[in-house]
């Protein structure tokens, strides 16, 4: 590879696509992934953090051998209902962000047969009906493009109504959740 | 446990809201005449932040001239009454805003781009449903104002140790218990103190409850907005998704899934470029126009 290791890459899908809102890009030993937004890195000190998953979903793939890791925050699960938008931000859906994720992790060196994946978010409004259930079929969504690339879920923080803080921490791709004020490991448990 | 009174006397501890965004909401109420324009030019040159925005978005891509640059003159007379009169609102709204939401867990501009990324879903919703567009992004801006109030009598993290320990519930219902009203009262409260027209503040009062006999459109394009903004991952806190879209206002407004679907992936694309929200409502109205 002729890019440092020290250097994240962050994946926006075109020099000027949109980044999520980003109030606080963070520490330096931080990268920050912003809603409908992905990152990669191989650099083991840094950590990659996404705030505000509700019902989006935090994806994080992780190689141990090679310590290279990625997070994707989408939002949506089906980029057929914006397909203006899925051109200009992929990582906003599901459906196009999750493949992009394994593309930009094996980019950068990681081995697909390795990938420790790790999911967090899909959470719903109260009492919804059916109706709507965006954090449901965020879910479902993930778990299809896992099937597809005969990959399972290593852990996964899923549903209710909480809004959740996930970090990879790339040295040894320890993922760390804040839900209500409370800081969890959620793996390796 | 705070008592209702308790939660009223806190008002009075808030800053008042600027008495040149309460002219601004009666303009836009009002529907923004060209009669107007004047008023709201001495409000954007009084206010550095106002004017940066105002010409950024009279240069922006969307609608500027290429190779042209326009002066504040000639941006005020381009993007007219009401695009000024929203653009100005939301700057001193996103001020009030910008420290709020502590006790929720909330970064710092965090309950801003939510009420901008609010106001951005209510007005388009409003043209879809023959609902007044300005009302609904005024409404949907301020929607959220009672979070200052329930900042003052909170604490720090009193709402986190709450919502930590509860049952998956309305979080209405949890900040009715620990200080006497929820913030969507204690924001209509607030409207009705600064003298807000009363369509105004009868949304930013329903917003999570939309009333059903007799039901309110304003209010139901402002409910909804508020879903579309959390979906879009705007402004949740400790109170994460523990809100209802409520089944009769959904049905009212014959939204579908798809729709709001669309308008979620709007509203994120509407606020991100630039890293600034600030004017980025007026963007699709304006592109509309073009």
């Amino acid at each position: 590879m002729s890019r440092s290791p020290s250097t994240p890459i962050s994946l926006p899908s075109k020099p000027d696509a949109p980044r999520a809102l980003e109030f606080d890009r963070g520490a330096r030993d931080r990268v920050v992934v912003g809603v409908a937004d992905l990152a990669v890195s191989r650099d083991p000190t840094k950590s990659i953090i996404t705030y505000a998953l509700g019902s989006c979903i935090g994806v994080t793939l992780y190689d141990p051998i090679a310590k290279i890791g990625g997070m994707l925050h989408f939002m949506l699960p089906d980029s057929t209902v914006s397909p203006d938008k899925a051109a200009l931000n992929p990582p906003m859906f599901g459906d196009l962000g999750i493949p992009l994720l394994f593309q930009k992790v094996t980019e950068a060196g990681a081995r697909r047969e390795r990938l420790i994946v790790c999911a967090a978010g899909g959470a719903e409004v109260l009492a919804d009906d059916g109706h709507f259930r965006i954090g449901n079929r965020n879910r479902t969504i993930l778990r299809k493009i896992l099937w597809k690339h005969n990959l399972l879920v290593s852990a996964e923080d899923t549903g209710g109504q909480h809004s959740r803080t996930m970090t990879l921490r790339l040295a040894d791709g320890a993922i760390q959740l804040r839900v209500q004020g409370k800081e969890s490991q959620l793996w390796p448990r | 446990m705070a008592t209702l009174n308790e939660a009223i006397l806190s008002l009075d501890r808030l800053p008042a809201l600027p008495s040149t965004s309460v002219r601004l909401v009666a303009m836009l109420a009002n529907g923004g005449t060209r009669a107007d324009l004047h008023e709201v030019e001495a409000v954007i040159r009084a206010d550095e932040s106002v004017v940066a925005s105002v010409l950024r978005l009279a240069n922006s891509a969307a609608f500027g001239t290429p190779g042209c640059t326009f002066s504040l003159g000639d941006s005020v007379r381009r993007l007219g009454t009401r695009t000024l009169a929203k653009i100005a609102l939301e700057t001193q709204v996103s001020g009030q805003l910008a420290d709020a939401g502590v006790s929720y867990g909330l970064r710092r501009g965090s309950l801003a781009g939510s009420a901008i990324g609010g106001a951005i879903a209510a007005e388009t919703l409003a043209r879809r449903h023959r609902v007044d567009p300005e009302l609904a992004f005024v409404a949907a801006l301020l929607r959220d104002i009672g979070k200052l109030a329930i900042d003052a009598i909170a604490g720090p993290d009193a709402l986190e140790r709450i919502a930590a320990q509860a049952e998956a519930r309305p979080f209405l219902a949890f900040e009715r218990e620990a200080f006497g009203a929820d913030h969507a009262e204690l924001g209509a409260i607030l409207c009705e103190r600064w003298g807000l027209p009363s369509e105004i503040v009868r949304a930013v009062r329903g917003h999570h409850e939309p009333p059903s006999s007799p039901a309110d459109p304003v209010t139901d394009v402002v409910h909804a907005a508020d879903c579309v903004a959390r979906w879009a991952g705007l402004g949740l806190g400790c109170d994460g998704l523990l809100y209802t879209f409520d089944a009769g206002a959904r049905e009212r407004l014959a939204t579908t899934r798809d729709e709001l679907e669309a308008l979620i992936a709007d509203v994120h694309s509407a606020l991100a470029p630039a890293g600034s929200a600030i004017g980025a409502s007026s963007l699709p109205n304006l592109r509309n126009a073009a």
